[in-house]
């Protein structure tokens, strides 16, 4: 597992700075057009498989797939600034490598015996900005622990890490410009979790993540 | 023809739901539980099941507890301006918390005096007047009524009757409380010794300012409003319920204080009289409460911004006091959140936790309260609310009744009557359950003004 990673912001400036980047993602991403449907499609099956594995319980290599600046941040309700309101969690690279020690953790009783989840990734949107590649899409996970059922449903923003762009998966040649091995899995820099039902009230929503 | 009593006042009014037999199938009704006799449901050392299981209980605790007793009905900080408007739930009741024009802080009802109608729904607003969306009644926003359309078909004989039903309202330093007991004990009697403990909590904010931030987290479980209750004081469970916090985050086996023998510290809990509970964790902790806090997200620059400039000894206030107060039945001071109990039903709850900020504090506080509390939200309620859930299944067993209270006996009250305890005593249970006892028992009356 990867180590503990302390967060990346050097100074209170750049922490205000992060947070206000994850409040306006949030707008940024309801100002867009209609997105690309090449650059969609081609983002799609990488927001599929981060599910797949958060279903499957493969939380570690899960992890693998976020930058040292990472940040998820499920905010209770939109618009919202990390900031100034409370968040359901706004968690940090390293407090998502303690959260899948957590799940790892027999005593840890919120998640003993662990929810069984489904995730439905669908109506996938993505955009290109700035060199990075930033997708919404909905989301509902289904979930079932203790013998009950129940969904969440909501959506998500992610942010993928800069460099990454469908036009190395098309590339002729099998390299990337920077010379990477077509199909280079994206890592993600900002995953935005947004379920209405965090602001009426839900029962133990431990496995979001 | 419907039954003109009160569901207080019909004598089977602890079971309201039976079912007849069917006229074709005269099945024997089931024998109703007797009427409750709480001498009998909580005793000294135990308490029965049923006062966690039986919903007719459930209907009589809201009248009898959150009716008849101060509650906690919000922060003055969250309706700063006149016009301003909170809506809360008190015992099921809706209700709203305005500051009327004259600036003065009100409880009202939040039910047209025509047809019943809840008025207001959303979470917070601003309005010159409350208007009913059915039939477009209008309010001031102390409840009177200020006019109703096309006035000159109603007789309106009585236009105080048409007001909106008020509650008492008293303040104590900005926590605002409310009651329908018509005749209520002065909100300082009734926050009695637990009193200290509430300066301590707003005094350790500079100048005294403490403010209730507006995005509460809610969490729900499926379980009595009181699992919560017993919870707040519990200071055994975190050493077995909360093992994974205690280890989160260390690489190897760190002695924290949760982890150690809680029962052979200096930490205390107290039974502070009217159902009010303290945990005291300070003595435990010489070393102050910052020093326990683990490396939650972008803790390094805000700490470490607040050393170079000298305000490193300001930590503290980004972490709770390590004085759990609890002042029955819906206000828990945890952490540096409010944690307010809403009853749903006998066997669902719903938690708010409201973030409280220290205005006169360097800006970093704030910033860090965010993330510390947001910490054991995620790591450690989960673990309560899972017990919640479990022993509420374990008291739907009809055979096995009791829940044992006894841990810490006997209770020896001080002179102000004041049960202290080592931390790991149930004293504070006993406490509330015996208040609790007493309001069930003998019960006030509760009255809209």
């Amino acid at each position: 597992m990867t180590g503990p990673v302390a967060s990346t912001a050097a100074t209170p400036d750049a922490v205000r700075s992060r947070y206000d980047e994850l409040a306006e993602l949030v707008a940024w991403v309801e100002g867009r057009p209609a997105a690309d449907p090449a650059l969609a499609a081609a983002v799609a099956p990488h927001l599929v498989r981060e599910a797949r594995l958060l279903d499957s319980g493969r939380f570690e290599e899960w992890l693998e797939g976020w930058t040292d600046d990472a940040v998820v941040w499920a905010p209770l309700s939109v618009p919202a600034h990390p900031g100034r309101d409370q968040a359901l969690f706004l968690d940090d690279r390293r407090r998502l490598a303690e959260r899948v020690s957590w799940r790892r953790d027999p005593a840890a009783w919120g998640q003993q015996p662990p929810s069984l989840t489904v995730r439905a990734v669908t109506g996938v949107e993505a955009w290109a900005d700035a060199g990075r590649v930033v997708a919404r899409s909905s989301l509902v996970v289904h979930e079932q622990r203790h013998g009950l059922g129940r969904q969440l449903a909501g959506y998500q923003i992610h942010e993928l890490a800069g460099g990454w762009g469908p036009a190395r998966g098309r590339d002729a040649s099998g390299e990337g410009p920077a010379g990477e091995p077509v199909g280079d899995p994206p890592r993600f820099r900002t995953k935005i979790i947004v379920m209405p039902a965090l602001s009426l009230g839900v029962r133990n929503p431990s496995f979001l993540m | 023809m419907p039954d003109p009593r009160t569901a207080e006042e019909r004598p089977d009014s602890a079971n309201p739901v039976r079912t007849d037999p069917h006229p074709d199938f005269g099945h024997p009704v089931q024998a109703d539980p007797p009427p409750p006799d709480f001498k009998h449901l909580v005793q000294t050392d135990r308490v029965h099941r049923r006062i966690y299981t039986d919903p007719g209980i459930f209907e009589l605790e809201m009248t009898r507890v959150f009716g008849a007793s101060w509650c906690y009905l919000g922060h003055e900080s969250e309706v700063p301006n006149p016009g301003d408007y909170r809506t809360v739930t008190i015992g099921r009741r809706p209700v709203l918390m305005t500051r009327a024009a004259d600036g003065e802080v009100h409880a009202l009802l939040n039910r047209c005096a025509h047809r019943g109608t809840v008025i207001a729904t959303e979470e917070r607003g601003c309005a010159k007047r409350l208007t009913c969306p059915y039939h477009g009644w209008t309010y001031t926003l102390d409840g009177r009524l200020a006019a109703i359309p096309f006035p000159a078909g109603h007789p309106m004989t009585d236009r105080e009757a048409l007001s909106l039903g008020r509650m008492e309202v008293a303040r104590y330093r900005g926590f605002v409380f409310a009651t329908l007991n018509p005749s209520p004990e002065p909100l300082e009697e009734w926050l009695g010794p637990a009193r200290t403990a509430l300066d301590v909590i707003i005094d350790r904010h500079p100048g005294g300012e403490l403010a209730v931030a507006p995005s509460p987290q809610k969490l729900e479980f499926a379980g009595n409003w009181k699992l919560s209750w017993d919870n707040a004081s519990d200071g055994l469970h975190a050493t077995f319920a909360h093992h994974s916090y205690n280890t989160l985050g260390q690489s190897a086996a760190v002695e924290t204080v949760l982890a150690r023998d809680p029962g052979a510290t200096p930490m205390v809990s107290l039974a502070v009289g009217n159902g009010h509970m303290v945990v005291d964790q300070r003595p435990g902790i010489p070393q102050g409460p910052w020093a326990t806090m683990r490396n939650v997200p972008f803790r390094e620059p805000l700490e470490s911004a607040l050393v170079s400039s000298g305000a490193g000894d300001q930590l503290d206030l980004a972490t709770g006091s390590m004085l759990n107060l609890s002042l029955f039945p819906n206000l828990i001071f945890v952490g540096n959140q409010l944690l307010v109990i809403e009853p749903l039903a006998t066997d669902r709850t719903r938690l708010w936790l409201w973030l409280t900020s220290a205005p006169g504090a360097p800006a970093e506080i704030d910033l860090l309260r965010l993330r510390v509390d947001e910490d054991f939200v995620n790591f450690g309620t989960p673990d309560d609310l899972d017990m919640f859930e479990r022993v509420q299944r374990g008291l739907s067993i009809p055979e096995m009744e009791w829940i044992d209270v006894s841990r810490g006996l006997p209770d020896e009250p001080g002179d102000d009557g004041v049960v202290t305890g080592a931390i790991t005593s149930e004293a504070p249970q006993r406490g509330y359950l015996a208040h609790y006892a007493k309001l069930m028992s003998a019960p006030e009356a509760t009255r809209a003004r």
